[in-house]
């Protein structure tokens, strides 16, 4: 702080008084971001809550068309996925730009391997008719094991909760190209790396909401 | 970095696999249990206590919340405080009516 030209890099903004002030406000942001995120998920949350006390048959009838093993594969490549961002962080913090660039392309590749699980899934799904609301149209195999009359809300709630996630895990993987490609120019060091932080933050919420996700959806008896 | 007034937390890779290595576990226990058949209301129950403390581990240590500062773990909580009360306000209409509105 004593010399103050002395500690403003290229990196931070005139109306910053330092490089560590400019990171946190920019945390912070992400932080007050994360929060609209949670009530946005939280409305979607409401609605499972609100149909489960109504109609808990339906709930543990239903849950047995989605498959336990495939959404438990999809929760541990999502937390693998965290533990390379929280590693990809550490490398930049280090100033290892090769560990970040690899922690990256390796949680890049996971998030792909999640979004292909969850369209063999879906595929096989709307493949027997198990589509959500006024698209409800199921075999009469499926019919047969599950004739509640409300079965399409519950595929509406499912598809609607897994679907905005899963645009959530397409927009990680754009950011975190857009990351590899910037560490490649050399934009980040130990110094500055915030939108490395920044987006890691983003994508932990994602595995947030999916582990929230993945018992009540998947796991009711 | 000398300039620096304090150094942002550095996580060691050690740390970082255990949580990892916890949350896999949790996830594998979070199955197994879902097969046991628990009584109605505690089967939810147990499967949130698991989802809550898997949460945390997320939150407070790849997110960094437990060396942050105090002011984003309230924002944290800040929003789950919010969606209790939007649950909590929504359910008092929605168990409390005479008849489901019928195309619902």
């Amino acid at each position: 702080m004593a010399n103050h030209s002395a500690s403003h890099p290229a990196h931070v903004q005139h109306h910053f008084v330092d490089s560590d002030q400019q990171f946190e406000s920019a945390k912070m942001g992400m932080w007050v971001f994360l929060v609209n995120e949670i009530l946005f998920f939280g409305g979607l949350f409401c609605a499972y809550i609100v149909f489960r006390a109504w109609y808990p048959d339906l709930f543990s009838q239903a849950a047995l068309e989605l498959n336990k093993v495939w959404g438990g594969v999809n929760t541990v490549v999502l937390i693998g996925s965290s533990l390379t961002v929280a590693m990809a962080i550490r490398s930049a913090q280090k100033n290892q730009i090769r560990g970040l660039r690899i922690n990256l392309l390796i949680t890049i590749a996971l998030a792909c391997v999640f979004m292909v699980i969850k369209y063999f899934e879906y595929e096989h799904k709307l493949h027997l008719g198990i589509a959500p609301g006024m698209f409800w149209n199921p075999t009469p195999e499926v019919l047969a094991e599950l004739s509640h009359p409300k079965a399409n809300i519950f595929f509406g709630i499912y598809y609607m909760m897994t679907g905005v996630h899963g645009l959530h895990v397409l927009v990680g993987i754009g950011l975190m190209i857009w990351l590899y490609i910037r560490a490649g120019k050399g934009h980040f060091n130990s110094e500055y790396y915030t939108p490395v932080e920044i987006t890691g933050l983003y994508w932990h919420l994602v595995d947030l909401i999916w582990i929230f996700l993945f018992p009540l959806l998947y796991l009711i008896e | 970095m000398s300039e620096h007034n304090h150094e942002h937390h550095v996580a060691t890779a050690k740390q970082l696999w255990l949580i990892g290595g916890a949350l896999f576990v949790l996830t594998i226990l979070t199955v197994v249990v879902s097969s046991i058949p628990i009584p109605a209301p505690f089967d939810i129950i147990t499967a949130l206590v698991i989802a809550f403390g898997k949460a945390y581990l997320v939150a407070a240590f790849f997110m960094g919340l437990y060396w942050d500062v105090k002011f984003n773990s309230m924002l944290l909580i800040g929003a789950l405080v919010f969606f209790i009360l939007m649950v909590t306000v929504t359910l008092l209409d929605t168990m409390y009516r005479q008849d489901v509105v019928p195309s619902f």
